[in-house]
Parts: structure tokens; C-alpha cells; sequence
């Protein structure tokens, strides 16, 4: 049959779905024929992006050998199938061994790349930056310019900032990535000392025009960077410019409106920096900035004398942190109990598998506004995924229990019936003699031969015509026929003329029915031979049923233990991973309570120098 | 309060905010070994993790084989399956399978799978265990035809069950002259 499916289109597909959406098949190589039908049918899973139930089809087949006519394109499916699913190594492994081949280079470096790509967001820093360094220049070139941006990214969490800025300042043209390159660059430049040279970069990005809402993005966040830069550097008038480019409404407003604030408190023009701080009194206290612009406002109005505003502030920041302070320990709570976890899969049909999936949305509900940020990172959403891959197997192997209960039933069942049926049919295969049967066919072959030899047309009379024929002997011996009178001869020639007749007519028809005997003989012979051969597959059910019952029997009674075995342990390690991301949540939560903790301390110890001075104050008025 | 304490927890942010922008936030630098620790352990539990994926997918096939085995032994076993080539005049909504005058399957097939057909995959419609001899299958195509009106178009074929597993293939292929669809059954190649 022809299908328009080729390994390396469908392993392109693979490659490029977390880039694009999937496209069709059009401009790939020529197509191939699926010749067998398995491998269709892993095509059929893998298509639906069901990567789980692909891998085991195409595993069940590989054992069985079915996939005769497709090894090679299976195996590397299989690799594609492993990254897909997010089962990497396994992935690599085998991708390891088929790219010393004859691959396509295209796929080669493409699975390179995708490779390098799970291993940084996994944490598997070294493996990824092999992976890089196994890439030859045949990636298409949104995915080329994405691996050295990776390149660079490994350069630069690994403290090697020069190569870093080797890397980003070849990058040539005006893409949307060369703007990312050049965003990289300016925090490879800042965080090896070079700050002046990062300000030029960062300055020429934060006055880009973009035309889409990333680099909208991209620019607030350049703009944010060089102002914070600038503020550290002493340089607070031309911090202000930057910040000030920030986008009112964007995630980075917040920061730059402080960060403008800072740039006027710092050459103390106290009252414009009170205009973006208090702009900021109404945003949501969970940003770090808003927090931090309930203690600058009274910091602020205290330069300016306000000493009672300034009280009065301090006491707001105070309460609004403690509160604050309350939620994040209901919130911890909450992610503690785990429930909120069972929440994240509540909604998620489970339905889908893989590497591409991604959380999008939080459940709602109070505690949903601490965690957003968390979805932004990789060891969050990694550790999620790995969450989730875990519930499938958790959920798989449950059905699997059932199932295999079931089939242990079936099983029993199974025997009984055959145990009950047994005698019953060993019985009927006594009683059937077939041998005898076979031995009368012979003799009727070989009496047959006989009959043709002698020509003996008697032998085929009918039982009728035989009993004429003797009832006609009979009269031909009546004594009275040897009477001399004229009657007597009158009744023997009638006599002779019945014989006659009757001969002549056996004669005519001796051929015709013996051919035909013939004919029936022969079939009486083929289902003699149609049914011994049934004999022994009866023979050979008898024998081999009991061991294939056994076989299966062990089989079934085999997989259990390692069924319960297998869920214990995905069990354990659903917890531990439940475990992990709790620690993640609560450990970003702990952080955020230990800041507000802080600047509470700050807002106490500010409210109790004002009262100090006012004390002083009062009694050097007294 | 100092100035100076206030900027120190800004520029902690803005060591958080220096990072590609394309790329996982990176920590501060003080927090550097506590990253460390965390990336050690989320490595250990994705090995886990990686391991376990491994030995349930390998559990699974087994189990996948077993239950082929004991539901449909080698011996009687047929497999019918739907594939399609091209697909440019036929839109696959359903296949109905009668096997010696009884129905036996009737699928619905969702968007998702009728577009995984289209691209090359084979659907294993359905498996029975049927004696020797034989037998007659009749499979109803239901979808959206030429000229996107409703087509429904049945197809007919007597097959002979020997000892073995038999596979079938219903193909649904264009026929670009007519430009019509063409349903056809027969023993895969």
C-alpha cells in the first residue's frame, strides 16, 4: 500500500513541533510504502501525538518481529518517540548509536539540537553542551540561530562570559533572535564588568521598534536592565531615560516606576520620586516592588518633614505586610496538604503525552497569584511533567491491575472448561477409528480395481436390480420349467429375455457407476485426509494446551506481582516528585514571606526613629 | 533606613531580571549553591523518573503482547485495518464491519484520528478469532464525499481463514480520473 509517510519527514515533524505548529508532509522526501501494517499502526498513535501508546505498539511489534520491512525507519521512530515523550535518555541512547550511521544529517543535527535543548531546561548541563558540540551546520536556520543562543546560554550560567561575548557579537543581521543575541549579550557585558559597553547594547535595544508583543517585552526588559545598571553605577540622571521607556503596564512597570523613583531620590528630589512610588501604592502588593515602594514612600516624606505622613505609612506598610505574611503561610499550607497538585491534573484529561506539554493555566483560587512566576520556570514546569508522566503511569498501571485480574479469571476459566471437555472429547476420538476407516477405504480401492478387472457389472447392481437378478436365477431353476410342454419353453424364454434385458442394462451402466464410485471414494478419501489432519492439530492442541496454559498462567501470575511492584515504586516516586515541587513552591513562598519579614523589620525600625526624633523634638520644644 | 539597603534588595532584582530572555531565569548569584543543590536533586529524580518511564513502557508491552495472546491466539486470529491514501475525495466519518452477517464493529472516528489516517497511519479497526474457512466481510464507509455532500459506500469481499494470523486491509484510496473515492478490502501484502 502507499502512504504518504516517510521516516525522515515524520521525524522532521517530531523535531520542529515544539518550534511550529506540525505542517503537513508536503515538500519532505519521496515517499515510502508502509509495508507492514504495525508500523502503520505506531504511525496511526504517533500522528494523534499519543506517544505513549505509539512506543508500546512499536515495541510489541519490534519483539515480535513485525516490523521486518522497516527496521531501520523504526528504530530511529522509536528514538524520535522517546524524545517526544520526554524519555531522553533512552532517546539519546539510541540516537547515539543510529547517528554513527548513515543518517540524514538534517536529522541528525535536528536531534542534536532538540536533545540539547531537554538537557538545559532538564539540568543536564553537560550533556547538553555535548549535544551542541555535536552539531555540524545543517540545522534549518531558525533552529541554527536558537542553538547558539543556547550555546550562549550555557556560556554565560557557567560563568564564561567572554566566550559568551564572543559568540553574541558575531551575530549579524536584524531578526527577532539577533535582538534576543544582542539582550544576551548586554547581560554577558554587565555581568563580566563591562558596563559601559553592555549600556551601548542595552540603550540600542531599549529604543527598538517592535512589532510584536516578545519584543515589546524584550525592550521594557533592556530598558529595565540598563536603568538598574545606570541607578548602580552612580549614574542616576541617565538611568531615568531607560526606565522611563518601560512600558506603564507591562510585567517590568512596576520595577522601573521604583527604579525612576530611586534615580531622584538619589540626587534627593524626594518629591518627583514620590510620583511614580505612589503610582505604585495601588498595584498588587505581591510584586516585590510595590512592597518595596510602601517603605521608600514614607522613606521619602520623612526627607521631605512630613514626619506624621511618613508615621502613618510606615504603620500601612507594616499591616498591609502583615497580612500579606498571613496569606503566604495559608498559601504554604495549602501547598502543603498537596492538594493543590491534584488540582493542577483535575482539569488535565491525561490524554496527551510528552516533552511539548506544558501547564498554561493555575487553578484558581487564592493561591494561584503566588505561583504564576513559578510557571515560568523550567524546574517547575519540568518537575511538573515529570509530575504528570508519573499520574499516567500511576493511572496506566491501575488499569492494567484490573485487567490482568480479569485475564487470570478468564484464564481459569479457561482451563476448567478445557479440563470438562477433555475426557468428553478423548472419548469421541476413541470411538472414531480412523486407521479402520483408512484400511476399509483401501480394500474398497483395491475390491473396486477387482470389479474393473472382471468386469463385473453385477457387483454395481443396485440392490433391487441384484434381487431381480436373483429372483430371475431363482425362476430360471423352477423344475417345472424342464416339463416338456409347449408353456414350460414359453416361460423360459420370457426368463431368458428378463435376464438378458437386465444384464444388458447392468452392462451399459457398469462404467458410469463405477465412475462414480470412483468419485465418491476419492471424496470419502479427502475428508479422511481433511480429517485426519484435524486429528492432529487436535493432537497437537491436547499436547501443547496445557503448556500454553501454563506459559500464560505464569505469565499472567508474573506480571502481577510486577505490576503491584511497579505502582509501589511510581508511587514512592509520584510523592517524591510531589515533594520536590512543593519544595520549590514553598521555598519561593518562604522567600517572599522572608522579604516582607525584612522590610518590616526595616518599616519598625524607621517608625521607631521618627517617634525618637519626635520625642526629641518634643522635648527640646518642652 | 538607608538608601543604600533599599537599592541592595533593587540590584538583587536586577541580577534576577539579567538573564536571556529566551532562557530559564537564573537565580542570584548567592543563591548559586542553593540552585546547585536543587538541579542535583531535580537530576537525581528525573534519572528516576527516566528509569521508571522505562521499565512501565517495557512492562507495558508485555502486557500489550499477553493480552493479544490470550484474547486472540495466533491461530484464529484476524486483524482488520483501515488505511487511506491521499484522501483528497473522501472524509472518513465511520466504518461499520459485518463479518458472515453479523455486525462486529462500527467506529467513530474523531477529527484527530481521521487526520492520522490521512497522513499515513493505519487504524486496527478491529480483531476477532474466526475458525478456518470461509468468510464474508462487508465494511460500510461513512464520511463526507465529493463535493462535501454525505457518501456512504459499502464494500464486500470473501476471504479464506487458514492456520495463522490474517491481517486485512480496508484501503480507502482516490480515484483521480472519477474523481471519486474507491474503497476496497483485501489481504495485506
Amino acid at each position: 500500500m502507499r502512504h504518504r509517510s516517510s521516516i525522515v519527514v515524520a521525524l522532521c515533524l517530531l523535531l520542529i513541533a515544539a518550534v511550529q505548529p506540525v505542517q503537513a508532509a508536503k515538500d519532505g522526501p519521496d515517499p515510502i510504502v508502509v509495508k507492514d501494517p504495525h508500523y502503520g499502526e505506531v504511525l496511526f498513535y504517533f500522528y494523534q501525538e499519543d506517544y505513549f501508546p505509539a512506543i508500546v505498539r512499536l515495541l510489541a511489534a519490534q519483539d515480535q518481529s513485525r516490523l521486518d520491512e522497516h527496521l531501520d525507519q523504526a528504530e530511529l521512530l522509536l528514538g524520535g518517540l522517546f524524545l517526544s515523550y520526554g524519555h531522553h535518555l533512552e532517546a539519546a541512547k539510541i540516537f547515539e548509536r543510529l547517528l554513527a550511521d548513515n543518517v540524514d544529517t538534517e536529522i541528525r543535527d535536528r536531534t542534536w539540537f532538540f536533545l540539547a535543548k531537554i538537557w538545559l531546561q532538564r539540568g543536564y548541563i553537560d550533556e547538553s553542551q555535548k549535544a551542541l558540540s555535536s552539531l555540524s551546520d545543517n540545522l534549518p536556520e531558525n533552529l541554527w540561530r536558537e542553538a547558539q543562543m543556547l550555546q550562549s546560554q550555557l556560556y554565560i550560567n557557567s560563568g564564561q562570559y567572554d566566550r559568551a561575548i564572543a559568540l553574541l557579537q558575531e551575530w549579524k543581521g536584524k531578526t527577532e533572535w539577533a535582538s534576543y543575541a544582542k539582550f544576551n549579550l548586554g547581560v554577558a557585558l554587565v555581568r563580566s564588568g563591562h558596563v559601559d559597553a553592555a549600556a551601548l547594547i542595552l540603550d540600542e535595544l531599549g529604543d527598538l521598534n517592535p512589532f510584536n508583543d516578545e519584543l515589546t517585552s524584550l525592550r521594557d526588559k533592556a530598558n529595565l536592565a540598563l536603568g538598574y545598571s545606570l541607578l548602580q553605577d552612580g549614574q542616576p540622571l541617565a538611568a531615568k531615560e531607560p526606565l522611563q521607556r518601560v512600558r506603564l503596564e507591562g510585567p517590568f512597570s512596576n520595577k522601573a516606576l521604583l527604579g525612576v523613583g530611586w534615580a531622584d531620590a538619589e540626587v534627593e528630589n524626594y518629591r518627583r520620586a514620590l510620583v511614580p512610588w505612589m503610582e505604585l501604592r495601588g498595584r498588587d502588593l505581591l510584586d516585590s516592588a510595590v512592597q518595596e515602594s510602601m517603605l521608600a514612600i514614607p522613606y521619602a516624606l520623612a526627607k521631605l518633614d512630613s514626619i506624621s505622613q511618613a508615621a502613618d505609612h510606615y504603620l500601612n506598610a507594616i499591616e498591609a505586610f502583615y497580612e500579606e505574611i498571613n496569606r503566604i503561610d495559608h498559601t504554604i499550607g495549602f501547598i502543603e496538604s498537596g492538594e493543590i497538585f491534584e488540582e493542577f491534573l483535575a482539569d488535565d484529561p491525561l490524554d496527551s503525552t510528552g516533552w511539548y506539554w506544558r501547564l498554561e493555566e493555575l487553578p484558581e483560587g487564592p493561591e494561584a497569584r503566588y505561583l504564576y512566576h513559578l510557571l515560568a520556570t523550567h524546574e517547575f514546569q519540568e518537575g511538573l511533567k515529570n509530575y504528570r508522566d508519573l499520574y499516567y503511569l500511576h493511572d496506566n498501571l491501575d488499569q492494567w491491575q484490573e485487567s490482568v485480574g480479569v485475564y487470570a479469571n478468564m484464564l481459569e476459566t479457561r482451563l476448567q472448561a478445557y479440563n470438562e471437555r477433555l475426557p468428553r472429547v478423548e472419548a469421541a476420538l476413541a470411538r472414531a477409528d480412523l486407521d479402520g476407516m483408512v484400511d476399509r477405504k483401501l480394500e474398497f480401492d483395491s475390491l473396486l480395481n477387482d470389479i474393473e478387472q472382471s468386469n463385473d457389472w453385477l457387483a454395481l447392481a443396485t440392490k433391487r436390480e441384484f434381487e431381480m437378478w436373483g429372483e430371475i436365477a431363482g425362476l430360471e431353476n423352477t423344475p417345472a420349467l424342464v416339463a416338456n410342454i409347449p408353456e414350460a419353453d414359453e416361460v423360459s424364454d420370457k426368463i431368458l429375455l428378463l435376464k438378458g434385458v437386465l444384464q444388458w442394462r447392468l452392462e451399459r451402466d457398469f462404467k458410469d457407476r463405477l465412475w462414480r464410485i470412483r468419485r465418491d471414494v476419492r471424496k470419502t478419501g479427502e475428508a479422511l485426509v481433511e480429517t485426519q489432519r484435524s486429528r492432529r492439530q487436535i493432537d497437537d492442541t491436547m499436547r501443547n494446551e496445557p503448556l500454553r496454559f501454563e506459559d500464560l498462567s505464569s505469565r499472567v501470575y508474573g506480571l502481577g506481582p510486577r505490576l503491584d511492584g511497579m505502582k509501589l515504586r511510581v508511587g514512592e516516586t509520584l510523592a517524591e516528585q510531589r515533594s520536590f515541587l512543593q519544595s520549590i513552591a514553598v521555598g519561593e513562598l518562604q522567600a517572599q514571606k522572608q522579604r516582607l519579614d525584612i522590610y518590616t523589620v526595616q518599616a519598625r525600625f524607621a517608625l521607631a526613629a521618627i517617634y525618637d526624633l519626635a520625642a526629641t523634638v518634643g522635648e527640646a520644644g518642652e | 533606613m538607608s538608601k543604600r539597603l533599599l537599592i541592595s534588595l533593587v540590584v538583587s532584582m536586577l541580577l534576577a531580571l539579567n538573564v536571556p530572555s529566551i532562557a530559564q531565569e537564573t537565580a542570584p548569584m548567592d543563591a548559586a549553591a542553593a540552585e546547585a543543590e536543587s538541579r542535583g536533586e531535580f537530576r537525581s529524580l528525573d534519572e528516576d523518573v527516566q528509569d521508571l518511564k522505562k521499565q512501565v513502557l517495557d512492562l507495558n508491552r508485555d502486557l500489550f503482547l499477553l493480552e493479544e495472546e490470550l484474547l486472540f491466539p495466533a491461530n484464529s486470529q484476524v486483524a482488520f485495518f483501515i488505511s487511506m491514501d491521499v484522501g483528497e475525495y473522501f472524509e472518513l466519518d465511520s466504518v461499520n464491519l459485518k463479518i458472515d452477517g453479523k455486525e462486529v464493529a462500527n467506529y467513530l472516528y474523531t477529527e484527530r484520528e481521521a487526520g492520522a489516517l490521512v497522513r499515513g497511519g493505519v487504524h486496527r479497526v478491529h480483531m476477532a478469532n474466526l475458525k478456518t474457512g470461509d468468510h464474508e466481510l462487508i465494511a460500510v464507509f461513512t464520511g463526507t464525499g465529493p463535493h462535501v455532500r454525505d457518501y456512504r459506500r459499502g464494500a464486500t469481499v470473501t476471504f479464506n481463514k487458514g492456520i495463522g494470523a490474517k491481517y486485512m486491509e480496508l484501503e480507502i484510496t482516490d480515484r483521480v480520473k472519477k474523481q471519486q473515492p474507491e474503497f476496497e478490502i483485501k489481504e495485506w501484502e
